[in-house]
């Protein structure tokens, strides 16, 4: 059965628009199109001089774990093998120069955008966060603190944010992993609520890339691995954005 | 009762403030219309919890080594937000049907793909709705299970519906689905399954 919206603009070469979606989902290129290495899309992605403020990055409000095991990841990128990926207010910061394919252009551009996982600016209120990434694995890793204002049940983290958390790492992970784009699908086992203030380590793979989608897994666990708060998968539709033409 | 006049001095955010759009604010007059006759009701909504639930959730599931200076100043997710911001939302029920509806407009602070809601921030009204469908049914709840399948991005700014139905019931376990549509209802966003739990009333939480 031919599902409709994103998995009918999935299927290569196909000519169509989605039934009930005329002109909202372009045509894809064939796969061959997507030739953007892993190098190109990190070097785009993690610009090595920017006015930009790179959230993050530590402040007084992480906890002393979250600080430890940051600079555990920090030594890694120095040997190679990691990058910590910078983290900035839209994620059309991220994407300077290039843009969504025509025909997927929602809205007029506002500079008020803010990408949701730096939602509430306020040091240690919200998200304290920080990706490290692993090209040649295909691996993250996410360190996360929820701050109060991130509260669903009293004391803990609202299970939304922390499927927010999820999804944005498996993002990011998908687009330098692959240019993965769009979230298709989110399936979440919540095991145990996380404290507010506590750390939780996110550690997201890709499983496999077929048929222009990117298959994720992540477990996320207390530093010492002895309380498993979630357990995770997500599905990401690859897309790839266009060169900016030049006016 | 006890803490009703704290209610009195907190704002109710299921209502109507100049940040709602004319979508979202014809829908709500809809539904308070259907709220006339009581078989759909208005849920409010407040930024700290003081209702005799949560007072519930402290005393009997809280191990106290996790009441610390944070805990004192936490506010619900959802309502973290200055008006237009982030989510708009207001939530309507009926108890027969078990079911929920949810008015949602995604604000410039819930943002993913450039022009788009973050999906993490669907992934965060849908807890919210559904966790509200198995709360009312079954009393203080944990989500345990979330598959939520995107078929389309919601532009960001715009205003959706959010169904949320209690499927069954199977001891502690509430089975709940969700599916978000345009306002015409003809574009369909997302289409959920959700498991929760009763909390077990003789079991701390770790």
């Amino acid at each position: 059965m031919i599902r409709r919206g994103f998995q009918v603009a999935a299927r290569l070469g196909h000519h169509r628009a989605p039934p009930g979606a005329p002109g909202i989902l372009p045509r894809l290129a064939p796969a061959s199109a997507f030739g953007s290495s892993a190098d190109s899309l990190v070097s785009r992605f993690c610009p090595e001089k920017t006015d930009l403020k790179d959230y993050a990055l530590p402040n007084a409000t992480w906890c002393p774990d979250m600080l430890s095991l940051y600079h555990e990841f920090l030594e890694k990128t120095k040997s190679g093998g990691w990058i910590k990926l910078p983290s900035f207010k839209s994620n059309r910061d991220h994407i300077q120069g290039l843009k969504l394919p025509s025909g997927l252009v929602a809205t007029s551009d506002k500079t008020d955008w803010r990408i949701f996982t730096r939602c509430i600016q306020v040091e240690g209120q919200g998200y304290e966060y920080v990706i490290f990434f692993q090209p040649s694995k295909k691996k993250s890793i996410c360190l996360f603190q929820p701050g109060p204002y991130l509260e669903g049940a009293p004391g803990f983290a609202h299970g939304g944010s922390l499927a927010a958390m999820m999804d944005e790492t498996f993002s990011k992970t998908a687009y330098l992993a692959g240019e993965g784009l769009f979230t298709l699908s989110l399936n979440i086992r919540f095991k145990n609520l996380i404290p507010v203030g506590s750390l939780a380590v996110l550690n997201v793979e890709v499983e496999k890339i077929e048929d222009q989608k990117l298959y994720m897994s992540c477990i996320t666990q207390s530093r010492d691995q002895q309380t498993v708060y979630a357990k995770s998968s997500g599905v990401f539709l690859q897309l790839q954005l266009e060169e900016e033409s030049s006016q | 009762r006890l803490f009703s006049s704290e209610k009195l001095t907190q704002r109710d955010h299921s209502l109507p403030n100049p940040s709602w759009s004319k979508d979202l604010r014809l829908l709500f007059d809809q539904f308070m219309k259907k709220c006339e006759d009581s078989s759909w009701k208005r849920l409010p909504s407040y930024k700290c919890e003081s209702s005799q639930r949560v007072q519930d959730f402290k005393t009997h599931f809280l191990d106290p080594k996790f009441m610390n200076e944070q805990t004192v100043h936490g506010q619900l997710f959802t309502r973290s937000f200055e008006d237009g911001l982030g989510f708009e939302y207001a939530m309507f029920c009926n108890d027969a049907e078990k079911r929920i509806v949810c008015l949602f407009q995604g604000g410039p602070y819930l943002q993913g793909v450039p022009g788009f809601l973050h999906g993490g921030a669907i992934a965060t009204i849908i807890d919210a709705t559904t966790g509200m469908t198995a709360l009312l049914a079954g009393g203080i709840v944990m989500t345990a299970n979330l598959n939520i399948n995107f078929k389309r991005p919601i532009p960001l700014c715009s205003t959706v519906v959010l169904n949320s139905q209690l499927d069954k019931v199977e001891g502690r376990k509430f089975f709940v689905s969700c599916n978000i549509h345009s306002v015409d209802g003809k574009t369909l966003y997302s289409e959920t399954t959700g498991l929760f739990i009763k909390l077990d009333p003789d079991k701390r939480l770790k």
